[in-house]
C-alpha cells in the first residue's frame, strides 16, 4: 500500500511538474530563451491567488485572476526584456543572464511584498482528505491532477487542432521561413510567453494549495521540469510532461529504499543517463 | 519594372559584400542571377527581401521605393523568396505547412490558395498528412514552391531551388516556375549553380562577381560574350 501510495503521490506532483515542463518547453522551442524566470512567473501565480483569496474572491475566480497576472508578467518578460536584446544580437548567455537576474528580482520582491517564511492557503477544501480504496489524497491533489491532465490535453490540442497552434509550431520549426512568410514570430514570441506564463500558474496556484507558498520555491520544480524537457526530447511536448511525471514517480518510489534527501540525486541520475545513451530525449523530433 | 535595384550596397558587420548592384525586371520576366559561390547573389536576394538593410542605393518594387519597408510589408505586396534549403516546416505535415501560409498570406481573390497549389502539384495533395520533414528533397522543395507562391506573389526570389535535385525533378521544378511566370504575369529571380538551366529558362542573365553586377543582358548575348568569361 505504501508502494501505491507512493506512486500515487508521485503522479500528482509529477502531472503538476509535467505542466512546468511543458509551458517550459514550448517557451524554449520557439524562442529559443532558456527562460529561467519562469520560475518567478510559476511563483507569482500563487502569491496572487493567495492574496485574492484572502481579500475574499473566490477560488475559481482567485486561480483566473492569478492566470491574468502571469498572462501579463510573461508577455511583459517577451515584449520589453528578451525581444529587444535579440534585437541587439544578444547572445544567449546573456539573455540566460538576464533571466536570472528576472528571476531574482521576482523573488525578492515577493519576499518583501509578503514574507520568506512560508505561507498556507486558507481554502479549507484543498486539505480536506478522500480514501480512494487505501490510498488518501487531498482536495488539492486532486485537483492538481485533474487540471494538469486537462491542461496537458488542452495544450495538445491546441497545438496540433488550431490555427494558432500550427503557427506556433511552424515559427519553432523554422523561424526564417517564418518571417518571410508573414506568421510574424515576434508576435508568436509574445503570445507563446503569454500561454506558457498561464500554463506554469496552474500548478503554480494548485500545489501551495497543498504545501504553502514559500518565494524561492519555483527553483527546483523549474530544474525538474527541464531535465524533463531534455529528456523528454526538446520539441516533443508530450515527452515533457510524460518525462516529467515519470521522474517524480521514480524520486517518490526512490523513498523506498534511500532517504528523501537522495530523490534530488535521483533527478540527475535520470538526467546523466539520459545524457549518455540517448542525448536528443525520447521523443526527439528530427 | 515590378522590381528594381538601383546602385543597391549591403553587407554584415564591417564587410560589405555587394555594391552598385542595379538591376531591373518586368512583371512574367524570368531573370537569372548568376555568378560564382561568394559573388553575393543570395546577399541580393537578402537585400531586396529586407532581411538585412541596404547601405546605399534604392530598392524598388512596381515603381514605389522599399527600401526602408519591413519584411512583412515586402511580402504583403508580393515580394516572395523561396530561401535555399530552408523553405518548409519540417515538423508540420505538408497540409499544416500550406494551410499556415494560406492563413497569412491568402485573402480574398488570391491568385493561389491551397486549393490551387494541390491542382498545380498534386504530389503534395497525396502527400497531405505527411510530415513534410520525411518526404524526398524534390517533394520538399515542391512543397517550398508552393508556400512561395500562396496568395498573390508578384515577384519570386528563388535561390538556389535546384540544388541537391536529381536532372528530371529540376526540369520538373524549372517547367512549374515557367508556367506560373507565364500564366500569371509573376516575375521570377533565379539564383542558380545550374548556368546552363538557368539560361535556357530566363529572359534575362545578370551575372556577379565579387559583389558587384559584371554582366546584364539577355542569354544569347551571354552566350554570345561566352559566359564562363565573367565567372
Amino acid at each position: 500500500m505504501l508502494l501505491l501510495q507512493l506512486l500515487a503521490n508521485g503522479i500528482v506532483t509529477g502531472s503538476a511538474l509535467g505542466i512546468v515542463a511543458v509551458s517550459f518547453a514550448l517557451i524554449y522551442s520557439t524562442t529559443r530563451v532558456f527562460h529561467v524566470a519562469h520560475a518567478g512567473v510559476f511563483t507569482l501565480g500563487g502569491y496572487l491567488a493567495w492574496s485574492l483569496v484572502r481579500a475574499g474572491v473566490p477560488d475559481l475566480l482567485a486561480l483566473a485572476g492569478a492566470m491574468a497576472g502571469c498572462v501579463v508578467l510573461g508577455a511583459a518578460i517577451q515584449r520589453f526584456l528578451y525581444a529587444p536584446l535579440e534585437r541587439r544580437g544578444a547572445a544567449q548567455l546573456v539573455v540566460l543572464i538576464a533571466s536570472l537576474g528576472t528571476l531574482a528580482v521576482i523573488q525578492n520582491l515577493l519576499a518583501a511584498v509578503y514574507s520568506p517564511d512560508i505561507l498556507q492557503f486558507p481554502s479549507a477544501w484543498a486539505g480536506h482528505v478522500f480514501g480512494l480504496g487505501g490510498l488518501r489524497l487531498t482536495g488539492a491533489q486532486l485537483a492538481t491532477v485533474g487540471v494538469d491532465f486537462a491542461a496537458f490535453g488542452w495544450v495538445m490540442w491546441f497545438a496540433h487542432g488550431t490555427l494558432l497552434g500550427k503557427r506556433i509550431r511552424a515559427v519553432a520549426a523554422n523561424p526564417f521561413l517564418a518571417e518571410i512568410t508573414r506568421l510574424e514570430p515576434r508576435r508568436v514570441h509574445v503570445l507563446v510567453m503569454a500561454i506558457a506564463s498561464a500554463l506554469v500558474c496552474l500548478p503554480g496556484v494548485l500545489g501551495p494549495l497543498d504545501y504553502g507558498l514559500q518565494p524561492y520555491g519555483g527553483v527546483t520544480p523549474l530544474l525538474t521540469a527541464t531535465i524533463a524537457m531534455i529528456a523528454g526530447g526538446i520539441g516533443s511536448l508530450a515527452g515533457a510532461f510524460f518525462l516529467a511525471i515519470a521522474i517524480v514517480v521514480l524520486q517518490n518510489l526512490s523513498l523506498l529504499v534511500m532517504p528523501g534527501e537522495w530523490s534530488i540525486g535521483v533527478t540527475f541520475a535520470i538526467f546523466i543517463v539520459f545524457m549518455l545513451f540517448r542525448p536528443r530525449g525520447l521523443f526527439a523530433s528530427g | 519594372m515590378i522590381l528594381e535595384l538601383a546602385g543597391v550596397a549591403a553587407g554584415y558587420g564591417a564587410k560589405t559584400v555587394i555594391s552598385e548592384v542595379s538591376l531591373a525586371l518586368a512583371p512574367g520576366q524570368i531573370l537569372a542571377l548568376l555568378g560564382h559561390n561568394g559573388a553575393g547573389k543570395t546577399t541580393t536576394l537578402k537585400t531586396a527581401m529586407g532581411l538585412i538593410p541596404a547601405r546605399a542605393g534604392e530598392v524598388r518594387f512596381d515603381g514605389t521605393a522599399i527600401t526602408r519597408l519591413p519584411v512583412a510589408e515586402r511580402v504583403a505586396r508580393g515580394l516572395r523568396l523561396l530561401p535555399e534549403g530552408r523553405g518548409i516546416f519540417p515538423d508540420l505535415s505538408v497540409a499544416e505547412n500550406i494551410d499556415v501560409v494560406a492563413a497569412s498570406l491568402t485573402g480574398k481573390g488570391a491568385m493561389f490558395d491551397p486549393a490551387s497549389v494541390y491542382r498545380l502539384l498534386p504530389v503534395l495533395a497525396e502527400r497531405r498528412a505527411t510530415r513534410a520533414g520525411s518526404m524526398s528533397g524534390g517533394q520538399q522543395q515542391m512543397l517550398a514552391f508552393a508556400l512561395a507562391i500562396l496568395g498573390t506573389p508578384r515577384c519570386l526570389m528563388l535561390d538556389e531551388p535546384s540544388i541537391g535535385l536529381a536532372p528530371n525533378l529540376v526540369e520538373r521544378l524549372f517547367a512549374q516556375v515557367r508556367d506560373v511566370c507565364r500564366a500569371h504575369g509573376v516575375a521570377a529571380v533565379l539564383v542558380e549553380q545550374n548556368v546552363a538551366a538557368a539560361m535556357a529558362l530566363a529572359d534575362q542573365v545578370v551575372i556577379m562577381n565579387n559583389g558587384k553586377v559584371v554582366f546584364d543582358g539577355t542569354p544569347e548575348a551571354a552566350r554570345a560574350a561566352n559566359v564562363w568569361h565573367f565567372f
